[in-house]
């Protein structure tokens, strides 16, 4: 079985992305840069793309755009947060990613990631969060 | 001895300031509504009363950034200082999600939440009873209450269900943290009267000292004779038997 991860971002201004930027810096936590995406995780597709693009409630052509990631899991730099005790959504597990970059394009580092999902990204009691 | 002075609190995105300052100014409350450009005001207040609404649009998750706005920093210091902090509905989550309430774990590392409804993700408007759940005594805004008051209030949330770990749910059990829980007008208290599947049927928590206390549905939408359900109950344009009992105790308390 094949397990494929689909990110959808925003291409216009991430508000959210923005917000979380702001709060983090005020924390203390070094962050250049912040993007956000929900990935979406689901095993046999013949067109993983095309699973995700019929649904208009999952993507909006028109302010989304769709990347299917190389690896299952978070890149550098990168914190997945999955809620507890989600259902699965049209047999899909759904994640927040949010990718934390030191300048304009490499990725923060481990320990400047994990502050930032134990200050803000994540609340434990409900969330887990894969780094 | 002056008049203790309210402030409720607005964030960018908080909607229920005007009823919540309404209120406290109908049960004979100094108050003043403070947006967060005044925060430095904060500490002139002998009281905090956070609304409902949106604050900074639920991003990331509900309460999670207005709990470290600069406002929170008055207010957590306040409430370690002892000072009364009320949170309706956004505002208690924002008090969970600033550890104020169950204070179980340190400031701002949250031990529960206030999270999406149950069984069904939605968002629920429906008329609910309160049920104290604690010797009226057990938490400083419900000492003028009789036991196991019901308290009238309107639920209007998508994200009210509490949430925790097994461990963190009994320490709110066994600490008394657990404040409220919904019930039928009768008082009983089961899963019909329940109208999001929260934990333990809670609505809502206090903190160890007693001084902090979060609800999830708003007394204040039930608190005049216009929107409560029983109209015209008395001459009086507040409703003795809604919302206005929650209020009323929060005045006494912070005139005793």
């Amino acid at each position: 079985m094949s397990l494929y991860s689909v990110a959808v971002k925003l291409k216009i201004p991430d508000n959210e992305a923005y917000t979380a930027l702001t709060a983090l810096r005020r924390l203390g936590v070094n962050v250049a840069r912040l993007e956000r995406a929900v990935v979406w995780q689901f095993e046999d597709a013949a067109d993983p793309v095309a699973r995700i693009e019929r649904s208009e409630t999952l993507y909006n052509p028109n302010k989304h755009e769709l990347e299917v990631l190389e690896q299952n899991g978070p890149r550098a730099g990168e914190a997945w947060i999955e809620e507890l005790g989600a259902r699965e959504e049209r047999g899909m597990r759904r994640y927040i990613a949010w990718r934390l970059f030191a300048d304009a394009h490499a990725p923060a580092d481990d320990a400047t990631v994990r502050a930032a999902v134990e200050r803000l990204l994540c609340n434990p009691a409900i969330e887990r969060a894969i780094t | 001895m002056a008049s203790p002075k309210v402030a409720v609190l607005v964030f960018p995105g908080t909607n229920s300031e005007v009823e919540t300052w309404r209120i406290c100014r109908d049960v004979g409350l100094d108050s003043d509504v403070v947006h967060w450009s005044r925060a430095q005001t904060l500490p002139d207040y002998d009281a905090y009363v956070l609304p409902g609404g949106f604050a900074y649009e639920d991003r990331i998750r509900a309460g999670a950034v207005p709990a470290h706005d600069p406002m929170m920093d008055y207010v957590i210091e306040a409430a370690q200082g002892g000072k009364l902090v009320l949170g309706i509905c956004n505002g208690a989550q924002i008090v969970l999600e600033a550890g104020l309430v169950p204070g179980t774990g340190p400031v701002r590392k949250p031990t529960a939440a206030f999270t999406k409804n149950g069984p069904v993700p939605h968002f629920v408007c429906k008329h609910v009873y309160l049920k104290l759940a604690v010797d009226p005594g057990r938490c400083a805004i419900t000492a003028a209450l009789e036991r196991d008051a019901v308290i009238p209030a309107w639920a209007a949330h998508g994200e009210g269900r509490l949430a925790a770990t097994t461990d963190h749910l009994q320490e709110i059990v066994d600490g008394g943290h657990l404040a409220f829980v919904y019930a039928h007008a009768d008082g009983t208290v089961d899963e019909r009267a329940t109208p999001n599947a929260s934990a333990l049927f809670c609505a809502g928590l206090t903190n160890k000292a007693g001084n902090v206390l979060a609800i999830m549905p708003h007394p204040e939408r039930d608190a005049w004779n216009f929107n409560h359900p029983r109209r015209r109950e008395g001459t009086d344009i507040l409703a003795p038997s809604g919302g206005v009992k929650l209020f009323s105790a929060f005045a006494k308390a912070l005139k005793s």
